[in-house]
């Protein structure tokens, strides 16, 4: 990023919150403008951006859209591809190949309370909504996805051409028409991205609805050392949805967490791979070398590997060979590295700590929503 | 009858305080300020020196709580601000003072920023000026994700079992490097050990403690501030406490010359930090001070805020002077 644009960076952050209204009531109902978001009555709604309000219509089609291999530009790859319902909305593997075969640098993201999210992807604070975002994958050309540069005509046409979509945007965009172009493609599936909502986690239910057999007594000891100072956890991966990245219907302010927990150190001096530095790809800034955006903890047992580059099989050695270590740079033979969050501090563990632990993690899975027909593929025989 | 004559003396109590509500009430502001021993404090600028180490620090966050703000009259009665509820900085007599702007080292904060504190007192001569440093006890423990702004801001969250942060002050330090440049000068020698395995002394000066502690476990980087209530007695982390917290940790002031219209109060992290070595930590605790009574780093972090520390008598609080 050049120079200016990095100074103009907290003058765009303000404009996008004066985008919403600041004040909130004390009690938000859970339908907002004829929207039912389905909420338990602990949480507070997302904000969503004025010119895109939600509608069922609206998530109808998106789910469509969202689903529908004929977003690419061979028709191989929908955005279901990689973000597959029963995986967390993740897909299971490291990195993705794109309709060429080449496979991205980043691992595919977990979509789950995306709509409490002021800031998407990996490391990009200036990604901020859902619209801007869903033109990445579908028109991308580095690295290419679904292949759809300069085809927008093309892609256009193949919706206009189709039985069922020019009534489902008639019903969604009223206001324009049905028209069917780039601004309403994006804006439903948005509107499908946001209402990927869970709630029901079985730690939600014992904590909030008083179910307190929904949580094992192995889940109960991780719960207190999750959220104790031994292992730190509770600092970064806090909040609604497990991250301190977070914005909603009662917080005014856009909360942003960008951390470098160390998983690389390359030559010692703190540098993470050429291919991902993290969130100093987009701020030019050294100091911003190997810090990446917070993910949710949600379905966080259902979508490895892990890490920004899937490089980390399974949730036990995230724990063991990565935190445990003072980040997986010491495991690998590295010096920790020097630009880490401070509370990377590494930690010694038993076995039972750590099963412990992991049975934490399972609790944050919601099995009705990894099969919620709502969220499914329609076009599914 | 005592028992009407009461009754009647409390009647009438109850209409003062009803004449005095309907009296015409002013708008006032209480300004701050954020310092680093008398230089304002801005995002990614450094400071020095700080602590007992003449240390060269980046603070990286300046947030705190500020509660129960009253206004003293010529006759010495604390006079209750009553808080504009603006659904953002302000919440019942509680509210957010913010001097960091999400930028630089500030990233993981926001780009709002709050330095006073807006309200209404009935019109009078006001002298003083009393307000707390934290969140009361009745609101500190609610939880972040259903309470209402400032205190839903995660930022400023420990548990519920904890409550809030009242005050967040991150910062990088001379031994504690988080900053580019302090980051060089603490790793150069490791990378160059590993590029030269055989090379000896490097010139240039290097720091004492950023020098990497014998077998290469270095420390985490850092030295944080956050004043919070330790010993709440609660079900689990994750549940609120029941009864008062065995160290509320609640910092009370009063300037007794104060002129709302000139006078600025000033928070300054330096001068808390004088007596205190911020370029060490010891193992094994947080790094910094987060309000620990046996973290060796919250020693003189604690008395600067006016809090004995086992057998160590306070200081008077040294983080406000009014301005």
């Amino acid at each position: 990023m050049t120079r200016p644009l990095q100074r103009l960076l907290p003058a765009l952050l303000l404009a996008a919150q004066s985008l919403w209204p600041l004040a909130a009531s004390a009690a938000e109902p859970s339908v907002q403008g004829g929207y039912d978001w389905g909420l338990p009555a602990w949480v507070p709604p997302p904000r969503v951006p004025p010119d895109n309000p939600m509608s069922a219509a609206k998530v109808e089609l998106g789910r469509h859209l969202f689903h529908d291999t004929r977003l690419s530009l061979d028709n191989s790859m929908a955005c279901s591809t990689c973000h597959v319902q029963e995986k967390g909305f993740a897909d299971g593997q490291a990195t993705s190949p794109g309709i060429n075969g080449l496979r991205g640098a980043r691992s595919a993201m977990a979509l789950v309370n995306v709509a409490y999210l002021p800031s998407l992807t990996w490391a990009n604070p200036l990604m901020n909504s859902l619209e801007t975002q869903a033109l990445v994958p579908i028109f991308g050309s580095h690295p290419v996805e679904m292949g759809m540069e300069g085809q927008e005509d093309v892609l256009l046409q193949r919706l206009r051409d189709d039985a069922r979509y020019p009534a489902l945007f008639k019903e969604a965009f009223p206001e324009v028409e049905g028209a069917i172009s780039l601004s309403t493609l994006t804006k439903a599936i948005a509107s499908f991205e946001r209402s990927l909502l869970a709630f029901q986690a079985p730690y939600y239910r014992f904590k909030y609805e008083g179910e307190r057999t929904a949580m094992s007594e192995a889940a109960l000891r991780g719960e207190a050392l999750f959220f104790g100072e031994k292992y730190e956890c509770y600092h970064c991966h806090g909040g609604l949805s497990f991250t301190d990245n977070v914005v909603h219907a009662r917080l005014p302010f856009e909360e942003l967490g960008f951390h470098n927990t160390g998983l690389y150190n390359v030559d010692g001096l703190g540098a993470y791979p050429m291919a991902n530095p993290g969130l100093r790809e987009v701020t030019d800034d050294p100091k911003d070398e190997g810090k990446f955006r917070t993910p949710t903890l949600l379905n966080i047992a259902r979508t490895a590997p892990y890490m920004h580059d899937g490089s980390i099989a399974t949730l036990e050695q995230v724990l063991t060979e990565h935190y445990a270590r003072q980040g997986r740079a010491v495991h690998d033979g590295q010096p920790p590295n020097p630009n880490r969050s401070a509370f990377i501090v590494g930690f010694e563990f038993t076995a039972e700590e750590i099963a412990d632990l992991l049975a934490f993690l399972d609790s944050l899975t919601d099995e009705e929503f990894l099969s919620n027909p709502a969220h499914g593929n329609p076009f599914a025989p | 009858m005592p028992f009407h004559r009461s009754l009647l003396t409390s009647s009438l109590a109850i209409v003062a305080v009803v004449i005095a509500s309907d009296a015409a009430a002013e708008d006032v502001s209480l300004r701050f300020a954020a310092e680093v021993n008398g230089e304002a404090f801005t995002c990614g600028q450094q400071y020095s020196p700080v602590g007992t180490t003449a240390s060269t620090v980046t603070p990286g966050d300046y947030r705190f709580f500020i509660s129960a703000v009253a206004l003293i009259d010529a006759a010495g009665n604390a006079v209750p601000l009553q808080l504009t509820q603006d659904g953002m900085w302000q919440h019942e007599n509680l509210a957010l003072l913010d001097f960091e702007n999400g930028t630089g080292p500030c990233i993981n904060g926001n780009a709002a920023l709050n330095d006073s504190i807006k309200g209404s007192v009935p019109e009078g001569d006001y002298t003083g000026v009393e307000f707390t440093l934290g969140v009361p006890f009745a609101l500190n423990h609610t939880d972040v994700v259903q309470a209402p702004s400032p205190l839903s801001l995660s930022a400023m969250f420990w548990n519920w079992q904890g409550g809030h942060r009242f005050l967040k002050v991150d910062m990088s330090t001379s031994g504690r490097p988080i900053t580019e440049e302090d980051l060089k000068r603490a790793a150069a020698p490791m990378a160059m050990r590993m590029a030269m395995p055989s090379a000896g002394a490097m010139p240039g000066g290097m720091p004492r403690n950023a020098m990497p502690a014998e077998g290469g476990e270095e420390e985490a980087a850092g030295f944080v501030v956050h004043l919070g209530s330790t010993g709440c007695a609660a079900e689990s982390r994750t549940s609120a406490p029941t009864a008062a917290c065995a160290n509320p940790n609640l910092v009370t002031v009063r300037f007794d010359n104060f002129d709302l219209a000139t006078d600025v109060v000033v928070a300054d992290i330096g001068k808390v930090l004088s007596q205190a070595n911020v370029d060490v930590n010891t193992p094994d605790t947080a790094p910094g001070c987060m309000s620990g009574l046996r973290d060796p780093e919250c020693a003189e972090v604690l008395r600067a805020f006016g809090f004995a520390v086992g057998d160590m008598a306070p200081q008077p609080q040294q983080f406000f002077h009014a301005r």
